[in-house]
């Protein structure tokens, strides 16, 4: 589904030349539930922002399903996003003057569709996630793992190939960071989506069943295993 | 859809987008304000030299010069019959001439104005001169306004010796009492002007039958040897004042328009620098660059669209307030400013439109120029809130 030939990213930071991601070549298949792990400024979200379609890469390319994002322009990038991509982000980054449903709607709404339609499907996936009575909260008043169901909910709603959640559980305590794993494990079952994770939380690591480690722009190891944690 | 959004944006941020659309109302209401109490002072001392002297405008002597009193004497007429015939409603004859009195033996110039009683067409509160009916023998009524008499420290009832030259060149003097002091909504023919009777001024002065102009309530045509002198040119030194004043309420409308957009620029510069990451959270959802400069500009349109409501209303109090207790402008009788009660608000629809109309552009550009810079922020530097410094 996911192609990644050949991908260098360099940075230019005070004058000098930072090289992100060296040559990194490798592939995402459909359905995936995998992590990149590493220590901090190893390329984690780099490389995300790259399969996102946030960023661009140096040299090298990254192709979705055939087609390289590279040759796309700002506003087919955007329309990768908007119809592919669902991310989830360590700090939630849910709109603030929000309400849950409204959140967890607002990337329907993006992609022109009318509420009255999708309105079932956003109440039935925030119950899926376990937030029906606070579904006329907003944001303050959660708690983060909640905010994170949130995230995870409006990542989801428009069925997207694609995941890419940066550091999910970092806000998390450990109770809270297994609720959302599991979460997210279950929704990839049911809705045959790729997640791929950047973090370095071993809990994280527990659960996917392909872990690519970074080590300074370097792919150490990618290898593919069982998982070990708990499912529902 | 991104209409949608925006009002939600807008509505949901409460206080940010309250106080942004109260000040740009305040300022709104204080532009018509500024506006229309200049209209208003206009209209009112135009209104008030209409009403106490100018009426329709004068038939003079060809030359005649209000302010060359040394000719005033040669530049009195017989009123031609065409004006005498008039009723008294659409006609006054007013006979000016020099003067001294003797205040406490001090000598004051003044203008001695002769006016003619049973006159309605000027608003001029002497009807104590009206009553007295008795030609003069060893007194002169005289009428004197408020702020003469202050000048004068004249009281009514006080009695001064008066001065003038008859048509011969003769000088005689009597005494004179003021029977009233009259407030006067235009100091011009107050300070320095001593009202009597018409008739008088032609007895005292062996002027019979002649005036030095005729107010008339409207253009009678070509009279005679006269010149009529409309009102457009009567009031023209106070016309060019106002001007003048009008052009400082223009400088205070742009900088109060200037304030007004400054606010709302800053506003929103606040806004997408604060709201960097929820700007790339759009972006990452798959909102363009271009839509989100949309979103912003509508979220700021509608504080303008808004403040337009706000301050219709808001002004609607104000003004209606206003218009119940004026402004106290008295002190400007001093320079000769043809007001001495309160001023109240004239507002022009059309002045009210355009300043709403032009303020509401500035306030949708100044809303859009700032997140013009969106279009070139990075998705991953504003999702690390570093995009925009």
């Amino acid at each position: 589904m996911l192609v990644i030939d050949h991908v260098s990213k360099i940075y230019r930071v005070g004058g000098q030349d930072f090289t992100a991601l060296h040559d990194i070549s490798l592939e995402v298949e459909e359905g995936a539930f995998m992590s990149f792990v590493g220590p901090s400024g190893s390329g984690k979200t780099t490389i995300i922002n790259l399969m996102g379609g946030l960023d661009q890469p140096t040299s090298g390319e990254i192709l979705f399903k055939g087609r390289s994002l590279a040759k796309m322009d700002r506003n087919e990038l955007a329309a990768y996003r908007r119809e592919n991509v669902g991310f989830i982000f360590q700090s939630y980054n849910l709109l603030p003057v929000y309400t849950v449903y409204e959140n967890v709607l607002f990337p329907l709404l993006l992609n022109d569709e009318k509420e009255s339609a999708v309105r079932e499907k956003v109440r039935a996936l925030v119950d899926q996630v376990g937030l029906s009575p606070e579904i006329n909260k907003k944001p303050t008043e959660l708690s983060g793992g909640q905010c994170q169901r949130v995230a995870i909910a409006r990542a989801l709603v428009k069925d997207p190939a694609l995941v890419l959640a940066d550091e999910p559980t970092a806000n998390l305590d450990a109770e809270n960071s297994y609720h959302i794993l599991e979460l997210m494990l279950k929704l990839n079952r049911d809705f045959k989506a790729a997640f791929i994770f950047c973090t370095h939380d071993e809990k994280v690591t527990k659960y996917v069943r392909r872990e690519v480690r970074l080590e300074d722009g370097f792919v150490e190891w990618d290898k593919t295993k069982q998982p070990e944690g708990h499912f529902s | 859809m991104i209409f949608q959004i925006a009002l939600k944006n807008f509505l949901r941020q409460g206080m940010r987008s309250f106080l942004n659309v109260v000040v740009t109302a305040l300022s709104m209401v204080a532009v018509v304000f500024n506006l229309s109490l200049y209209n208003g002072f206009q209209d009112q001392a135009v209104r008030n030299m209409v009403a106490t002297d100018v009426a329709g405008g004068h038939y003079r002597h060809s030359g005649f010069d209000l302010l060359s009193p040394m000719e005033w004497e040669d530049q009195t007429f017989q009123t031609p019959g065409v004006l005498t015939s008039l009723p008294a409603t659409d006609k006054t004859e007013v006979l000016v001439l020099q003067g001294q009195i003797f205040p406490n033996r001090r000598l004051f110039p003044v203008q001695l104005r002769g006016l003619e009683m049973g006159q309605s067409l000027l608003d001029l509160p002497f009807q104590k001169l009206e009553e007295w009916t008795k030609p003069v023998e060893d007194i002169i009524p005289i009428i004197i306004g408020k702020q003469m008499a202050g000048k004068s420290h004249l009281h009514i009832g006080d009695t001064v010796v008066l001065r003038w030259r008859d048509r011969f060149g003769a000088v005689d003097a009597l005494d004179a009492r003021v029977v009233d002091v009259v407030p006067l909504i235009n100091p011009r023919i107050d300070e320095g002007v001593v009202w009597m009777r018409l008739d008088h001024l032609r007895q005292l002065t062996h002027r019979e039958g002649e005036v030095s102009w005729v107010a008339v309530k409207q253009f009678q045509g070509e009279v005679g040897n006269t010149e009529y002198v409309p009102p457009n040119e009567l009031l023209k030194d106070i016309l060019n004042l106002i001007e003048q004043d009008r052009k400082y309420a223009i400088i205070i409308w742009v900088i109060l328009i200037f304030l007004a957009g400054i606010s709302v620029f800053n506003t929103q510069y606040l806004n997408i620098f604060k709201r960097q990451r929820e700007i790339g959270t759009l972006m990452a959802f798959g909102m363009a660059p271009s839509r989100i400069v949309r979103l912003f500009t509508v979220e700021g349109s509608l504080a303008a669209f808004s403040a337009v409501g706000v301050a219709l209303v808001l002004g609607s109090i104000i003004f209606a307030w206003f218009q119940s207790v004026g402004l106290d402008v008295s002190h400007l009788a001093e320079s000769q400013i043809p007001i001495r009660e309160n001023i109240f608000l004239k507002i022009d629809p059309i002045e009210v439109a355009v300043s709403l109309l032009v303020i509401s552009a500035i306030m949708i550009v100044v809303a859009w120029a700032p997140v013009r810079k969106i279009s070139r922020v990075e998705a991953t530097q504003a999702l690390r809130g570093r995009a925009i410094t």
